[in-house]
């Protein structure tokens, strides 16, 4: 059989991966499985399989694919350079295309489609606030618990597309802020923090009015086209813009790759910056205050800060300037099981990870623990004793500098 | 009910894989070699091992172990119709003993877990295969692994004092133990290294050893490969064994370098990564030494650790270096010859020789301290012929090693791979004897045929007693 | 089974020729032939003949060991005495090849020239290399170096089946087809005869030191690597060996006076001789049971966990509840010298008795080799 779209594993990918297995303990489904079904290896062994036309790319062909979290752990551990995050996107595709009837189909029409739309995610969301508001959250399971760990949704829910801040002096340059989908909704008090903190080193930040979704989720989850058309419309809002400032990990991850999904995704590419990368950079330039301390506090690196874009010093840099002492929770940096969607579409690989995420969270014995993704800032928050706080590095400095 | 139904049974439907693409997912370990199992099972304890034995008994199937699949021989490659056991579920530390210097762990540890999970007691599992982030310890007891390491502590089976062994009948046996030289044959030694012909490793009691008091890392650059060859040779002949005693060549420095960026000298021709460890006074002469040779060997520049950090990334560089060759060409084919320290320079040179008249691309890293050679031939199977080019140098190499007196593995093992080189090695008189003790262990050829020894070892008819 | 004139008739039918070319005069021994092969081919075609002819047969180094495992009486002796030569030496590979019949000392003697070691038992006064590799034994050092098996690397034997077989490989690390070099290292000769062996070397430390200690296991806890430490009735001692800087730092860090030579221990020689394997946190308990079976001489080996001893009279009740105590410690105590029909020299046979029972009879089909000399009277 083939492939069918235009971002299906290609052979040079599938060629570059030497089965040396390096990969399996980095990953967190293998080590919760055991099983090489459930490895980088093993993936990039049945996409071979299919592709070489040696296996049906059906249900359990799905399985296998749908099992991964997308962490990209199994990147930073490869020593031949395997993009697997990219294959694992393209072969989602395929699965896609192969099955559009699968049981997937929900998430596809949902991160694909809806959640390109402000008005759709803000009505969700206005839906999600008033269920938290109503204390619904707290007595449910499953998704609803989850939702009882996400910050309390303001109503209306805002959004800073389309606006835009200006230093207090004469702006020492210009940076677009991607807005995002979720992020705006339900995490604006991390878009003010970079903002204000941008702000204060001089910049001035514009939220152009025409973006939308990063399409992270879309790709992730298969829907190749409407990540493409997501990636398009961006790479079109964005033009013109030297410095792209992404304040979370998946999306700031995602566009660093968009050479793969639009024609001009390239040029946006190389402009695209996280905002902890940022900020660290501001620090280093002398154009941010530090503050002295030596308050202890753990981190946790998201995947695609730390695997995705191997971001590993800036967050700690950041809360260094804060006043605080980063502890390290997990210096082999694996998956707190937020992984995006798949917390709620895996429940029980996403809870078991988040246990033992909290169980070293408390092995540091530390109070306040720090992560720079709102993904993972609601699964720690899910899984961690109410007695610990869950917070954003840039908002903490933002806390401390204003 | 056939053997499927059965192991359902047993294992409950999650743990055994029958669909054509879980077969082809463990088709493979990290070498070249490749075989579907008939059916995976995922066992969790010793009883259902056994019971999984007893089920392949009674249908007649052929039984494979299976660890991470990071063997490079093709030792965990399944036989047609095999039943394929992956042990990589019995991954638990059962005890750590500190005063005996002991741990009693599952097959399917993870090699470099054991030692993480020993941080704070002054102790570390000493074999460190370059796998040993993935690969098992069962796995390393299978395959007798050893490692940048080994040089001075010696491979897996000096440190594997006892293993619970599934017999070919499912049997369950204990085979040594924590106390020196148990009466009888040294079954254990058999086990360690024999690629899970004998029978299947449960658990493992393995030796703990003390972690050093201080340790000197040293990355020594040269402009010509032949002078790190011969500072390696005469280091050892000084009567000099560091703890580790490794070197690369050129283009193996560089595919690394884009990997780890660990400031490796990317124009040096060959690098020599050395170790010594021990009592602090010791180790500074013993590095004093090593630094003399090679700059009387013309070492273009001698770089020490400066901290844990450095030797870390050092290290894990060095560590990289197999899986990083993809980088160079889709394919590859790995040698794991053993020569005589004094014939090490030598034999480079030859193997440098045999590949530049195939007009092959090589690249070199090998454990120099103990003579145990891993020429590497990356190369594109799409190529029409060059497979046969690449496998009839690589075999050439092979010739060489064991010419100057040398053997097949030093520690990858013999596998599928290199079953039908073992007539380089060793006679017919010396293969029967080797398949006389597979069939002592099990006489029904049950446990992974196939592998180790080539077909019709058995030559002679045992007589009759 | 053969006696006497029975088994001259045998000899006589079959391979006379061959066993009186090979006569060794020079064994004074209750055989009916001693035979002094002077290869390894010489050997196995001994072995067939002796296989054939049925004739229980035993094989003779130094003779320090013939007790160990209690061997049935044999017809035929084989000794290695004209297998006795340092056959390859490369210093620069720190490995040797050897024939099995070569002294531990004569060996040990020229390879100091480079001051090499083989890492063999230090007070083996007569042992062969063939019989210290058959008994398995190792010397006190192994707590540094590891056990003799561990440098062991190949094997040329003559199979109880009469043939010449090479095991392992001569390399100083291998992972090249099953560990026959291993399995023959502590055979005790039940598998054929060892007739040359390849060994790995190592260089001996620059300066040695052997300081007295008061507790022996807290002075090894605290000593990075030392040669051995051994205890006993005497008092204890920690061996050191590295450079001489290293050894003067460790012998002032331990307390204790030092002397800067290895004083080893004079070797048990009593006519009846225990000795205790047991896991090397057990070994303090070890020499409070080698004490209450009337032991006046032991050894202790701490770290290793063997506890040697020496006994006036076997008392069976005391040596059968030490011997309860080692084996409930999954550890052995083994009746070296001086074991009778009352005791076993092994105890309890290994879990594994039907694979070691396999393993003789593929080696040594017709039984000839050393008969009962195995734990399970193998």
């Amino acid at each position: 059989m083939a492939w069918v779209t235009d971002w299906a594993p290609t052979a040079d990918e599938l060629n570059s991966c030497i089965d040396c297995g390096l990969c399996l303990p980095a990953c967190p489904t293998f080590r919760l499985t055991g099983d090489e079904s459930a490895s980088p290896r093993g993936r990039i062994a049945a996409m071979r399989a299919v592709a070489g036309g040696r296996a049906p790319l059906d249900g359990r062909f799905a399985e296998i694919m749908d099992l991964c979290l997308q962490c990209r752990a199994c990147e930073t551990a490869c020593p031949s350079l395997v993009p697997f995050g990219r294959m694992m996107e393209g072969a989602r595709g395929e699965v896609a295309a192969h099955r559009p009837d699968a049981p997937t189909i929900g998430r596809r029409v949902l991160f694909g489609r809806l959640i390109g739309s402000r008005v759709l995610v803000a009505l969700a969301s206005a839906a999600v606030g008033l269920a938290q508001r109503a204390g619904l959250a707290s007595v449910g399971s499953g998704p609803l618990r989850k939702a009882a760990a996400l910050r309390p949704i303001p109503i209306p829910v805002p959004t800073a597309a389309g606006r835009e801040w200006l230093p207090d002096g004469t702006p020492i340059g210009t940076v677009a802020l991607l807005s995002g989908c979720v992020m705006d909704a339900w995490y604006s008090q991390t878009h003010i923090a970079v903002i204000q903190v941008l702000r204060t080193a001089g910049y001035r930040v514009v939220a152009p009015p025409n973006q939308t979704c990063c399409g992270a989720l879309a790709a992730h989850e298969g829907a190749v086209y409407d990540a493409a058309r997501l990636a398009e419309r961006n790479a079109e809002a964005f033009e013109g813009y030297d410095r792209i400032v992404v304040d979370s990990a998946g999306c700031s991850a995602h566009m660093k790759g968009y050479r793969h999904w639009a024609d001009g995704g390239a040029k946006v590419a190389d402009r695209v910056v996280d905002a902890n990368e940022f900020v660290a950079q501001l620090l280093t330039e002398g154009l941010l205050p530090v503050i002295e301390g030596d308050v202890p506090i753990g981190i946790q690196d998201p995947c695609h800060l730390r695997h995705a874009q191997r971001i590993v010093e800036a967050p700690r840099a950041i809360l260094g300037a804060a006043g605080c002492v980063p502890i390290e929770i997990d210096p082999a940096g694996m998956c707190c099981g937020a992984a995006g969607a798949y917390q709620l579409t895996h429940p029980d690989v996403s809870d078991q990870l988040g246990r033992i995420k909290a169980d070293q969270i408390a092995g540091a014995g530390v109070a306040v623990v720090a992560s720079p993704n709102p993904g993972c800032e609601m699964q720690l928050r899910a899984h961690v004793p109410p007695d610990v706080e869950v917070v954003h590095p840039i908002e903490v400095y933002w806390d401390k500098i204003k | 009910m056939d053997a499927t139904a059965r192991l359902i049974e047993l294992l409950g439907v999650d743990r055994v894989r029958t669909e054509p693409i879980d077969r082809m997912v463990y088709a493979k370990d990290s070498g070249v070699t490749a075989g579907e199992p008939a059916i995976v099972v995922l066992p969790e304890t010793t009883a259902e091992v056994a019971a999984v034995v007893r089920i392949a008994a009674a249908f007649d199937m052929p039984i494979v172990a299976r660890g991470a699949g990071t063997g490079l021989a093709g030792g965990a490659v399944a036989c047609p119709g095999a039943l394929l056991v992956v042990l990589t579920r019995m991954n638990q530390i059962v005890m750590v003993d500190e005063v005996g210097r002991t741990a009693l762990v599952g097959p399917g540890l993870i090699n470099l877990d054991l030692s993480h999970a020993l941080v704070g007691r002054n102790l570390h599992f000493a074999p460190d295969p370059s796998s040993q982030q993935a690969s098992t310890i069962g796995g390393n007891a299978a395959t007798n692994a050893g490692g940048p390491h080994c040089l001075a502590e010696g491979s897996t089976v000096a440190h594997v004092l006892g293993v619970e062994v599934v017999s070919a009948d499912g049997e369950i046996l204990m085979l040594g133990g924590a106390a020196p030289d148990p009466p009888g044959y040294d079954l254990r030694g058999l086990m360690v290294g024999s690629e899970g012909t004998l029978g299947i490793v449960t658990q493992l009691l393995v030796r703990l050893t003390e972690n050093p008091p201080q340790t000197v890392t040293m990355l020594i650059a040269f402009d010509d490969i032949n002078d790190a060859a011969r500072t390696g040779s005469d280091i050892i002949g000084a009567g000099l064994v560091p703890a580790a005693l490794e070197m690369m060549d050129h283009e193996m420095i560089v595919a690394i370098e884009n990997f780890v960026s660990a400031g490796l000298p990317v124009e040096a021709d060959a690098v020599l990564l050395a170790e010594v460890v021990g009592h602090a006074d010791g180790v500074a002469e013993e590095a004093g030494v090593i630094r003399s040779i090679a700059v009387r060997n013309r070492a273009t520049d001698v770089r020490v650790a400066s901290d844990e950090d450095e030797r870390a990334l050092l290290w894990k560089g060095r560590k990289s270096a197999f899986g990083a060759i993809a980088q160079a060409a889709p394919d590859y084919y790995l040698n794991d010859t053993v020569v005589p320290r004094t014939r090490f320079v030598d034999v480079l040179g030859e193997i440098y020789a045999i590949a530049d008249r195939y007009g092959i691309r090589l690249m070199n890293v090998f454990h120099a301290g103990d003579g145990n050679l891993h020429p590497l031939v990356s190369y594109d199977a799409s190529q029409p012929g060059m497979t046969d080019i690449v496998v009839e140098a690589a075999h050439e190499m092979v010739c060489v090693a064991v010419a100057a007196g040398g053997t097949l593995s030093g520690e990858h093992g013999i596998g599928l791979e290199k079953r039908d080189l073992m007539d380089q090695v060793f006679t017919d008189v010396d293969l029967d004897a080797q398949a006389r003790i597979s069939q002592a262990f099990d006489p029904a050829r049950r446990m992974n045929p196939g592998k180790v020894l080539p077909d019709g070892a058995r030559c002679f008819d045992r007589p009759s007693s | 089974m053969f006696r006497s004139a029975e088994l001259v008739t045998a000899l006589r039918s079959v391979t006379r020729e061959l066993f009186e070319r090979l006569r060794d005069e020079t064994v004074d021994a209750d055989a009916a032939y001693v035979v002094a092969p002077a290869s390894i081919e010489e050997a196995a075609a001994v072995l067939a003949a002796a296989a054939d002819a049925g004739i229980p047969t035993t094989f003779r180094g130094g003779g320090n060991r013939r007790q160990t495992g209690a061997p049935a009486a044999a017809d035929l002796i084989v000794t290695t005495t004209r297998l006795a030569s340092i056959i390859d030496w490369r210093p620069d590979d720190l490995t040797v090849i050897v024939g099995a019949g070569l002294p531990v000392d004569d060996l040990e003697s020229e390879i100091a020239e480079r001051s090499q070691t083989a890492v063999l038992p230090e007070t083996a006064a007569g042992s062969t290399i063939g019989g210290v590799l058959a008994a398995g034994a190792s010397g006190y050092r192994r707590l540094r170096y590891g056990p003799t098996r561990d440098r062991v690397l190949q094997v040329r034997m003559a199979t109880g089946y009469g043939k010449v077989v090479t095991g392992g490989s001569p390399v100083v690390k291998s992972s090249t087809g099953y560990g026959m070099a291993r399995l023959v290292t502590g055979s005790l000769g039940s598998l054929g005869l060892i007739g040359e062996v390849t060994l790995k070397l190592w260089s001996r430390p620059l300066a040695v030191s052997t300081v007295r200690v008061d507790d022996a296991a807290a002075a090894y806890r605290r000593t990075y690597r030392p040669l051995a430490v051994l205890e006993t009735p005497d008092g204890a001692s920690l061996y050191l060996g590295g450079s001489a800087n290293q050894v003067a730092a460790q012998a002032v860090a331990i307390g204790g006076r030092a002397s800067p030579n290895l004083a080893w221990p004079e070797p048990i020689t009593d006519p009846v001789r225990v000795e205790m394997r047991v896991p090397a946190a057990c070994v303090e308990e070890a020499i409070r049971w080698v004490q209450r079976i009337g032991a006046t001489r032991w050894i202790a080996q701490h770290g290793v966990g063997i506890v040697s001893a020496g006994i006036d009279a076997l008392d069976v009740a005391g040596v059968g509840a030490a011997r309860a105590w080692a084996e409930s410690v999954s550890g052995a105590l083994v009746v070296l010298a001086g074991a009778d029909d009352r005791i076993d020299p092994w105890g309890t046979p290994p879990p594994s008795i039907e694979i070691q029972r396999r393993i003789k009879a593929a080696f040594d089909p017709a039984g000839i080799c050393n008969p009962s000399i195995l734990p399970g009277r193998l």
